[in-house]
């Protein structure tokens, strides 16, 4: 290493000093600077190495898988092309372009590499009927149909580095001369000459300063690059002298190539949100959203011309100023010979040209981006996350989780007003899941889904209610020899002591007692209970120490009323609870992530599907046959205002105490989605799961437009017609009876005539045919 | 007895090393039959009629048979991770394929998490009533897993039924002459 002192010694070697006590100041002096100047080389070559390399992670969306048949409005395509950055062009043939035609349009996609290769840029043609995609074509000299075509995956936010640092590094390589060149003549002409400084321009500095005038530049580049390492708004002179001397140990430890390639990435060139631009390479995305290398003359004059001030010139905030400036610069170029006189005049005839978009912040989905960093946290480090410039691509569909923010915030917004609440006084959160995959599509932290605050879908405890009842009945059905969704069950007053408790004494929602009631109609009018009683039946302890195989690791109170839900959840760990049912007894751990990808785009780690068995699928099937009844005849019967009955949706409402929560959890052939609505204080809001949680679900999935619910019978499982009332069985044509599941063998032997319906009998038992032998659920599976 | 585990072992040791048990249906019924040819499938002399399916009869979707056809060419080069990849874009397209599934339980096979490809292919197994053909495969995987795991009572249960499904799956091509399954 050389020592940057002899540097200093050698500057100053010349002088004549007078005496040897002046020498032996001047000595001291000497040191003391050298020491001085040392501690400045170390800061700002630890600055200058360490901000080389400071990348944020991106995180991406989903990548949209579009082909013919995929359910997809010409609309929503918009929609995509917007929140990937494609514009309207006439001439669609540039990348991140596309046009309008009849039935479609013509686009051309954009090189991505995703975590298994490059897919290269191509032209294409698309067409929609009827709300699908008709026609996917490569226009070429013959145009050929394709298969399958995967969209470029919307950035939907990063983990930054520092203070919110965003850039998007670029080799000196990749920038165009004409950029460096307009740069190099507007801010610093003796770039490629000088030291490091410029003493004109620090001498003038210095006069303008003494003289009382404001204190103002003169900065060569390599000085810019310094301040921009210590960015403070600080003026004084002992700042400006570190500065120069800052510059001048860069100038002697790096090439100008060095210098000037960091500064590129370096510097500041605008703010969005809390979300800070540094470097040429991500400002040409952020204000014309393209590459460095496809810059007009007249957007590498703005580029250029904020730099003297990033936030005064700001295109999208003071449009006049920003174009005033931008053609000072192109008067520069062309007298520098940067352009020719025609490109200046062509130039300063175009608008700004800067695309318009909402800042977007650090993320647009703040809860979901939240869920994906905690689940990054456990397998990686932060410093890792914030400077290695990972690629994580997440399951995020921007398309599902627009349609869970609106429904949210426009629903609560009319039950307030509907109920004459206070604005603002109600809150929620949705969380909706692939059901067979176990991806989460969309996750909303509460009514404002852009607050980057309180995340009610990971955060938010709530009494979950009536939720839990799915397990209490699903435990009894896996035992067909003494329930099925016709055996009477309980419904008369309960009290249960428990050592530890008080006595308790649940009560129905309507504060009745219903006698015998069958146990698919206990379940769709969520009566608490026959459900507290089948549940003592079963085993309190055995019922809750079934939770975590349904993957939730909260225990809950060893007390019957956690048989009712009087214990807290999170929305997602509902989701969680409710993906197993919805799946067919087939557990998958819920997931933000599939893959993470290395800056250079090798594959770093997948987060592959991963399915567990834990509940039989027989009585899982049954239970959603409840659950459907639960839709169809129970507490959920207004769903049908939002989706029509061909949709079979299971779902369960779930209200506690007074009404402090209003929960929903269901599922169609495609989704799992739960929504909890409350107020953050846990005050009383009149609102039972039916009445608020479910108009919000029932909302979103009408705008969703799901699969309807067709579970897969599984083979050990009868469909009997059954005498609704008495479920004593009737001939398969009895048009008066109700077609039910039964798992084989545990049908009602007893049979009746057709309509031979009587109120009287719905107390008997049916009697279960017994004589499967017992065996192992997992074993039955494979039977 | 001990002979004819160690037939499994070693069958399902060359699958392995072949690096074909995961390979998607086309070649892998071809290769299980190959293959897996000593195991109970063959013993039984049922299995040697599996042979190719053709890709339009696993998927009507040309997006699907894309994906199968990539993870394929994937597998075969053993690269695992990007062949479970393009199968799970395919799953999301089509979530209840039973051959997707099955697919999947091969390359998780392949890549030695017998657990998974027991829960995949009986996964697979919910979503094929009346279709045999993918439910001898899918036992054809359980049983090569239950070898690998030491489970021999097991896998030969699972050879068993993988040869009784084959059987039916042959009387339903027998039955249905426009649908040819050699």
């Amino acid at each position: 290493m050389m020592l940057p002192s002899s540097f200093w010694k050698k500057s100053h070697s010349n002088f004549k000093l007078p005496g040897r006590a002046v020498r032996l100041v001047a000595l001291l002096l000497l040191l003391g600077s050298s020491g001085y100047v040392l501690y400045l080389d170390i800061t700002i070559r630890d600055a200058f190495e360490g901000r080389k390399f400071a990348l944020p992670a991106r995180v991406y969306g989903r990548a949209l898988e579009v082909y013919p048949g995929l359910k997809l409005a010409r609309e929503q395509f918009v929609g995509e092309f917007k929140s990937i950055g494609y514009h309207e062009n006439p001439q669609p043939d540039e990348p991140a372009t596309y046009k309008n035609t009849l039935n479609g349009m013509e686009f051309t996609t954009r090189d991505f590499v995703f975590g298994d290769g490059v897919q290269p840029a191509q032209r294409l043609r698309i067409e929609f009927a009827d709300g699908k995609v008709s026609l996917l074509q490569v226009r070429g000299s013959n145009d050929v149909d394709m298969p399958l075509l995967r969209m470029e995956p919307p950035l939907i936010g990063g983990i930054y580095p520092g203070h919110n640092e965003d850039r998007e590094l670029v080799r000196i390589g990749q920038v165009p001369k004409q950029l460096i060149d307009a740069l190099i003549a507007t801010e610093d002409r003796k770039f490629y000459t000088h030291w490091g400084i410029d003493p004109r321009g620090i001498a003038r500095a210095l006069y303008k300063t003494v003289t009382g005038q404001r204190i103002e530049g003169g900065s060569t580049l390599t000085q810019q690059l310094v301040k921009n390492f210590f960015l403070t708004s600080e003026r004084t002179l002992t700042r400006k002298a570190n500065e120069v001397l800052m510059a001048l140990l860069l100038e002697m430890h790096y090439s100008k190539d060095e210098i000037l390639e960091t500064y590129l990435n370096e510097i500041f060139l605008g703010q969005d949100a809390n979300r800070a631009i540094h470097g040429f390479g991500l400002a040409s995305y952020f204000y014309f959203d393209h590459p460095l290398g496809r810059l007009e003359p007249q957007e590498i004059a703005t580029l250029v011309g904020m730099v003297k001030g990033p936030t005064v010139y700001d295109p999208r905030k003071h449009p006049e100023l920003a174009l005033k400036r931008r053609n000072v610069v192109l008067q520069v170029m062309v007298s520098q010979n940067v352009i020719t006189q025609a490109q200046f005049l062509a130039a300063r005839r175009e608008p700004l040209g800067v695309v318009q978009r909402a800042p977007a912040g650090t993320s647009p989905y703040p809860a979901f981006l939240q869920f994906v960093h905690r689940q990054l946290e456990r397998d990686y480090r932060e410093e890792d996350l914030r400077s290695e410039g990972l690629r994580i691509f997440t399951t995020l569909d921007p398309i599902v989780q627009h349609q869970a923010e609106e429904a949210l915030a426009s629903r609560l917004a009319a039950i307030e007003k509907a109920r004459k609440f206070a604005a603002n006084t109600l809150e929620g959160a949705v969380v909706v899941s692939s059901t067979q995959t176990g991806e989460i599509q969309a996750m909303v932290g509460g009514r404002d889904a852009r607050y980057a605050g309180y995340n009610r879908a990971i955060d938010a405890q709530r009494p979950i209610g009536s939720l839990v009842k799915p397990i209490v009945y699903l435990t009894a059905l896996e035992d067909p020899h003494r329930y099925t969704l016709i055996t009477p069950l309980d419904d008369t007053p309960l009290v249960w002591s428990q050592p530890g408790t008080t006595d308790w004494k649940p009560q129905n929602y309507d504060h009745q007692f219903h006698g015998q009631v069958q146990l698919r109609t206990a379940l769709a009018h969520s009566y608490n209970v026959s459900t507290a009683r089948l549940g003592i039946e079963l085993g309190v302890e055995h019922i809750l120490g079934k939770l975590p195989l349904y993957g939730i690791e909260r225990r809950p109170p060893p007390f019957a009323s956690s048989l009712l839900g009087a214990f807290g959840l999170s929305p997602v760990e509902v989701a969680q609870l409710y993906q197993t049912f919805a799946d067919g007894g087939f557990r998958t751990p819920l997931r933000g992530i599939r893959a993470i990808v290395t800056a250079e785009g090798k594959p770093l780690q997948r987060y592959p599907l991963n399915v567990e068995p834990v509940a039989a699928p027989a009585p899982v099937y049954l239970l959603t046959t409840a659950l459907q009844g639960v839709v169809r005849e129970g507490t959920a019967q207004s769903l049908s205002n939002w989706l029509p009955a061909e949709m079979n949706v299971a779902g369960k409402t779930g209200t506690t105490d007074d009404l402090r929560d209003s929960w929903f959890a269901g599922y169609t052939g495609d989704r799992v989605a739960v929504v909890w609505v409350g107020s953050d204080d846990y005050k009383t809001t009149g609102l039972t799961g039916a009445s608020g949680a479910m108009t919000v679900w029932g909302e979103m999935m009408k705008n969703i437009q799901p699969e309807p619910l067709e579970p897969a019978m599984p083979e050990n499982i009868e469909m009997v017609n059954v005498d609704p009332v008495s479920g004593l069985r009737y001939d398969a044509g009895c048009k008066a009876g109700v077609l039910l599941p039964f798992i084989k063998g545990s049908a009602p032997a007893e049979s009746s005539h057709c309509g031979a319906s009587s109120a009287d009998r719905s107390g008997t038992k049916p009697e279960a045919k017994p004589g499967t032998e017992k065996k192992n659920w997992f074993q039955r599976l494979f039977d | 007895m001990i002979n004819r585990y160690a037939w499994y072992l070693a069958s399902a040791w060359l699958l392995l090393l072949a690096g074909c048990a995961g390979v998607s249906t086309q070649p892998s019924t071809t290769a299980a039959t190959a293959g897996a040819a000593p195991s109970g499938a063959q013993q039984s002399g049922e299995g040697a009629i599996i042979k190719a399916v053709p890709k339009s009869a696993m998927s009507e979707n040309k997006a699907v048979i894309a994906l199968l056809d990539r993870a394929q060419i994937d597998n075969e080069s053993g690269q695992r991770e990007a062949a479970g990849s393009s199968l799970e874009r395919a799953l999301r397209i089509e979530p209840r394929n039973p051959w997707l599934w099955l697919e999947l339980a091969q390359v998780r096979l392949a890549q030695g998490q017998y657990a998974q490809a027991i829960t995949l292919a009986g996964k697979s197994n919910s979503f094929s009533a009346r279709q045999p053909l993918v439910q001898a495969e899918n036992w054809q995987v359980i049983g090569q897993a239950r070898v690998a795991q030491g489970d021999s009572a097991g896998a030969e249960q699972a050879f068993k039924l993988a040869a009784e499904f084959a059987q039916q799956a042959k009387a339903d091509a027998d039955r249905n002459s426009g649908f040819n399954f050699q």
